[in-house]
């Protein structure tokens, strides 16, 4: 049986899957963090995978490369707000910031 | 069982166990290690998907970049040794199966769809006919078109192509705004984190 | 109509000695506004010029209109009038100078359809005796006024009946001005109301004359009593005048104008009242031979019968007659006629007014009271003039009367000549005996005039106006001498030291006691004209026996008469002063003053001279309307309700009751027997008079205490007062008190209601804005507010739910695109 498409598009769905139910589930922001890996990643191997088995070609490659690098932004942004938000409340639980509750 | 094959297996276990093991364990150390090894056998499944410089920029920028600053942050962040976090079981249930339907949903999907008419759909040639310019036999040498795309131009594209069709559009302009974006992130991520007293947890401020 | 140069002026003459006084009255109203000082005499002189030269005129015009060479034969051959006196031969009929009676138009005031309200006049004998009553009595009154107001000519006049708050006697400027004004217009009014030619014109001035009745006796406008008999007086004219004005009205509508005399309206003859009303033979049996209406009849036996008016033969309608004779008939070829009852309505209307301007029963509350102005005043206004014009209407209009209303005004007459006569002999103050002596004596005029004694009542009213008006001068006189007490007890053998005023008032008694000496010619005039009122009345007993008491009541009045006014002089002028301070401080009054009373006492004595073969009489009689004469028949039929009216012949003796001629002539005439029972009541109320005050045999006192009962009845004027309070004022006070409680309980608490009535909506209003449009509007405020706070829960700022519903609106957007509609 041939790797083909498909199989790839699976392991990128667990990995999606799995990012949102980090994102649902973890109480520490950076577990919420972590999710957003893991969504980001699932997106970047979709993407590889159909530049190897469609004719979408490199462009499919220059566009995780752009997706890691947000990703890269995107993570020391957030990173950024997460400590913030532990210098104000001492607590990393993401349940405590309902501020904007109402 | 070709080799591929059997690495696709092992990269693909691998990365499912470590998203899993993200999603599963309480230890917030414990899902950065097993998020090191997810990201890892990602870059493994890209080498297998012959995009070489992609797998590598990952091992690179993701493994060694982001998730190092994870656990920095993981570490700055770090509550007491016994103060565990832990989400209330119901939500773990409506997670989980929330979870499980999308994994249906996008699964049943991608079954559904046939590849082949999609591709002539899309864009008219059939997946068999690989896109010009690539080479096959040249595994791990995607940097250099890469490069060139990003710069602006395309060669795998545009070469051998009769005059009148035009250049295609690379990706400069992306590649100029990424730049810039990273600015910004760099400017902000550091006033947002720049030092401030720390509030007391009997504060009177 | 064209005039003759001797009729225009006439005209003229009459004319300007009736716009003389108006021409005055506007001088002098202005005139005391400028002058400087109120010690100047102008306005008195300018008002006695004026009446003076009125009555220099009005004798012209007298002498001009009369024939007096044949003044027996005054032939007054007009369109409306062709009466002769029957006693008279016709066989001379030379054309008299001048034809009577002069009607035409002054100047046109109005065009109703074919009603014309004119300014008209008509000239007859009649108003040409009149013209010169007035204007010479006017004339003496004037002289005397301007002597006994005399005290009004300074600056600082002090009047003693006025108190002021501090005790005091009422200071206040003179008004000497203002009353010559007054007089002067009186003048203009009443010669305009003689003057007349139709009844509208006589109701104007009728009210005009009212008005200065009204300011000249309140003319001491501060003092209380005076300003309540002026108001009395003019109200209880009022009350006359009412039924004047529904005469008016329905002589409006069914003779369809106000003149007198025939006329021209758009080219068209149109007759005048005295035409349409003409009688016709009684005799004569359905035939309707108009009498006096055709110029050349003068057949004696035409004249002779009795006349009646022109009934149908249910004697419910009156036929109307034109010029010519025949029944009149309107636009649409009708017969015009009124209904009988509609007619006697109008005389008894027209003769309302009579009865409250000439103070007749039941309207003769107000005469005196009217005493309460100047004496002039109630010498010229209230005793030959005013008053006289009732009597004056009375006999102007005398064709419209039937003999029902006739009647009627001869009950009127007798009880109020009566009723005066009674009062007056216990009244004290001088000038109420006079007031009450004038009522008595119109009560005769109007009692001669009801009996068909049209000639007899107006020669009363010529002669009672000279002696009246004399008595009433020299009773002011009296008191001006006596400093203005006019009480009668206090005064007493005056005629020492006021010897003029003394005797020209005995020559009024005598006068208007109708004193004679029996078969000579010596007779004052009142003595003629109230004889010939007797005769009258004896007459028409004779006639009528049911109404045997309108001839024995004046008989015995004519007694009381006698009684009461030598009482007056005996009590004044005569015995011995029963206030000896007062006596002492008396003075005859200044020339002024009495000339008028010796030229007033001449022709008192002397106008009757002749009685009635005398001028006046003849002059008086020229003008009596046609019918009079040959007697006249009430339309009923023949039996005791029919009134006959006695004819000259009948009076005279040489005819029957019943017409036929008497041949043997040794009874006494009606005439004579009259003048006889007369002369007799008159001399036994002489001697009652002299007895009990000339020459004090008999005290009065015990009789007024023995009839103790009568004499408080008497005193207070039959209470006649307190009987109109109770039945007139009281009402109308009660009447007033309800209107004050319907005004303040129903109009104010209506409007009281309707305020809280409108506070309470208002009230309602507000709760219902505040409580179901404010409440609507908060309740759509509340729930918008509502529905965004229970949205709000939405956001529960939890970062993990927010990832949950993400994933949830995935699958439910992927459930919606492709599991739903799948295309």
């Amino acid at each position: 049986m041939d790797v083909e498409l498909n199989h790839y598009l699976f392991v990128g769905a667990v990995l999606f899957v799995s990012g949102i139910v980090c994102m649902a589930t973890k109480r520490n922001a950076i577990g919420v963090l972590m999710g957003v890996e893991l969504v980001l990643n699932g997106a970047n191997v979709n993407f590889v995978a159909f530049s190897r088995y469609t004719p979408l070609g490199i462009d499919g490659q220059i566009v995780s490369l752009f997706v890691i690098v947000l990703a890269a932004a995107e993570a020391a942004v957030a990173l950024a707000i997460a400590l913030s938000f532990y210098n104000n409340h001492l607590t990393i639980d993401v349940d405590r910031g309902d501020e904007l509750q109402g | 069982m070709t080799g591929e094959r059997f690495l696709f297996l092992l990269f693909a276990l691998a990365t499912c166990g470590g998203a899993l093991g993200v999603v599963i364990s309480q230890n917030v150390v414990r899902m950065a290690f097993s998020l090191v090894i997810a990201l890892g056998s990602t870059s493994g499944l890209f080498f297998l998907l012959h995009a070489d410089f992609v797998a590598a920029t990952q091992l690179l920028i993701y493994v060694g970049g982001t998730l190092v600053l994870l656990i920095f942050g993981i570490m700055l962040t770090a509550s007491g040794p016994y103060v565990r976090i832990k989400t209330s079981p119901a939500d773990l249930f409506l997670a989980a199966g929330v979870g499980f339907l999308v994994l249906f949903m996008i699964v049943g999907t991608v079954m559904d769809v046939d590849w082949e008419q999609a591709s002539i759909k899309l864009t008219g040639r059939a997946i068999a006919e690989k896109p010009i310019g690539y080479n096959e036999l040249g595994q791990g040498n995607t940097a250099r078109t890469i490069a060139l795309g990003l710069i602006g131009s395309r060669p795998d594209k545009d070469l051998g192509q009769p005059a009148e069709k035009g250049l295609s559009t690379g990706y400069l302009l992306p590649f100029e705004i990424v730049s810039v974006h990273l600015l910004v992130v760099l400017i902000g991520a550091a006033y947002l984190a720049r030092a401030r007293r720390r509030v007391d947890s009997s504060a009177d401020s | 109509m064209t005039l003759t140069p001797e009729q225009f002026s006439i005209v003229v003459l009459l004319t300007a000695a009736w716009l003389l006084p108006l021409l005055g009255f506007a001088i002098e109203v202005f005139g005391g506004y400028w002058q400087k000082s109120r010690h100047s005499k102008a306005a008195a002189g300018l008002a006695v010029a004026c009446i003076g030269i009125g009555f220099v005129f009005s004798a012209g015009a007298l002498a001009i209109g009369i024939d007096w060479s044949s003044l027996g034969d005054v032939v007054e051959v007009g369109p409306a009038e062709g009466p002769v006196p029957a006693e008279l031969a016709h066989d001379e009929h030379e054309e008299p100078a001048v034809t009577l009676p002069i009607a035409g138009t002054f100047y046109l005031l109005g065009k109703f359809g074919s009603l014309e309200l004119a300014l008209d006049y008509y000239i007859d004998s009649l108003t040409l005796v009149m013209f010169s009553m007035v204007t010479l009595v006017a004339t003496c009154i004037h002289v005397f006024a301007l002597g006994y107001m005399s005290d009004e000519l300074t600056d600082d006049h002090v009047d003693h009946q006025v108190h002021t708050a501090g005790g005091g006697h009422f200071h206040r400027p003179g008004r000497f001005y203002r009353f010559f004004s007054f007089m002067s217009l009186f003048c203009f009014s009443m010669l305009g109301l003689v003057l007349a030619g139709n009844v509208f014109m006589v109701f104007i001035f009728w009210e005009l004359v009212g008005i200065c009745s009204y300011l000249l006796i309140g003319f001491y406008i501060e003092r209380k009593s005076a300003t309540n008999a002026a108001n009395k007086a003019f109200i209880v004219n009022r009350v006359g005048d009412f039924g004047f004005i529904i005469g008016l009205m329905i002589i409006f509508t069914y003779f369809g104008t106000f003149r007198f005399f025939n006329h021209e309206i758009d080219g068209r003859d149109v007759p005048g009242l005295f035409t349409m009303i003409s009688r016709v033979d009684a005799e004569a049996s359905g035939g309707h031979q108009p009498t006096g209406a055709d110029n050349s009849q003068h057949d004696a036996d035409a004249h002779h019968g009795p006349q009646r008016l022109d009934v149908d033969d249910a004697r419910s309608v009156v036929f109307l007659h034109d010029r010519d004779g025949s029944r009149k008939l309107d636009d649409a070829g009708n017969e015009m006629s009124i209904p009988y009852w509609l007619l006697v309505a109008a005389g008894l209307g027209i003769f309302a007014g009579c009865i409250g301007k000439s103070a007749q029963f039941p309207l003769q509350t107000w005469l005196p009271d009217a005493m309460e102005g100047p004496t002039p005043v109630s010498a010229l206004v209230h005793s030959a003039t005013m008053v006289a014009a009732g009597v004056y209407l009375a006999g102007r209009f005398y064709p419209m009367f039937t003999p029902e209303v006739l009647l009627v005004i001869a009950y009127v007459g007798c009880i109020t000549l009566f009723l005066a006569a009674t009062i007056a002999m216990v009244a004290t103050d001088i000038k109420r005996v006079l007031a009450y002596s004038t009522i008595s004596q119109l009560g005769y005029m109007m009692l001669g005039i009801g009996l068909g004694g049209w000639a007899a009542g107006l020669f009363h009213l010529i002669t009672h106006a000279f002696f009246k008006s004399l008595m009433f001068l020299c009773s002011g006189s009296v008191i001006i001498g006596c400093h203005h007490e006019q009480e009668m007890p206090r005064m007493g053998g005056l005629r020492k030291k006021m010897p003029i005023t003394a005797y020209t008032m005995l020559v009024g008694v005598i006068a208007i006691c109708g004193l004679a000496i029996p078969g000579t010619a010596i007779a004052f005039s009142g003595y003629h004209s109230k004889d010939a009122i007797i005769a009258t009345s004896l007459a028409y007993m004779d006639a009528n026996s049911v109404h045997f008491l309108l001839f024995l009541v004046p008989l015995v009045t004519a007694g009381m008469t006698a009684f009461y006014m030598f009482r007056l002089w005996f009590y004044t002028f005569a015995g011995e002063p029963r206030d000896q301070e007062l006596y002492d401080h008396v003075h005859e009054s200044p020339w002024v003053m009495t000339a008028p009373l010796v030229v007033l006492a001449v022709f008192a004595a002397g106008c009757a001279f002749g009685g009635e073969d005398g001028k006046l009489y003849r002059l008086i009689s020229g003008s009596e309307p046609p019918h009079v004469a040959g007697g006249t028949v009430s339309v009923a039929a023949a039996g005791a309700e029919q009134i006959r009216m006695p004819s000259r012949h009948h009076i005279h003796g040489e005819v029957t009751a019943e017409g036929i001629p008497i041949v043997d002539s040794s009874d006494l005439s009606p005439h004579d027997k009259a003048g006889m029972y007369a002369l007799i009541a008159a001399v036994t109320g002489t001697l009652v008079a002299y007895i009990f005050y000339g020459a004090r045999v008999l005290n009065p006192d015990d009789f007024r205490r023995q009839f103790a009962g009568v004499y408080t009845f008497l005193v207070e004027k039959w209470r006649f007062d307190e009987l109109y309070d109770a039945i007139f004022v009281r009402p109308v006070h009660v009447v007033a008190a309800w209107c004050t409680t319907i005004d303040r309980c129903c109009i104010d608490g209506l409007l009281h209601w309707m305020t809280r009535f409108t506070v309470d909506v208002s009230r309602w209003d507000r709760k219902f804005d505040e409580g179901v449009i404010d409440g609507l509007v908060d309740q759509i405020g509340n729930v918008t507010f509502s529905a965004g706070r229970w949205l709000r829960h939405v956001q529960t700022g939890k970062l993990r739910q927010y990832v949950m519903f993400l994933a949830l609106g995935l699958l439910a957007l992927f459930a919606l695109l492709f599991v739903m509609f799948p295309a």
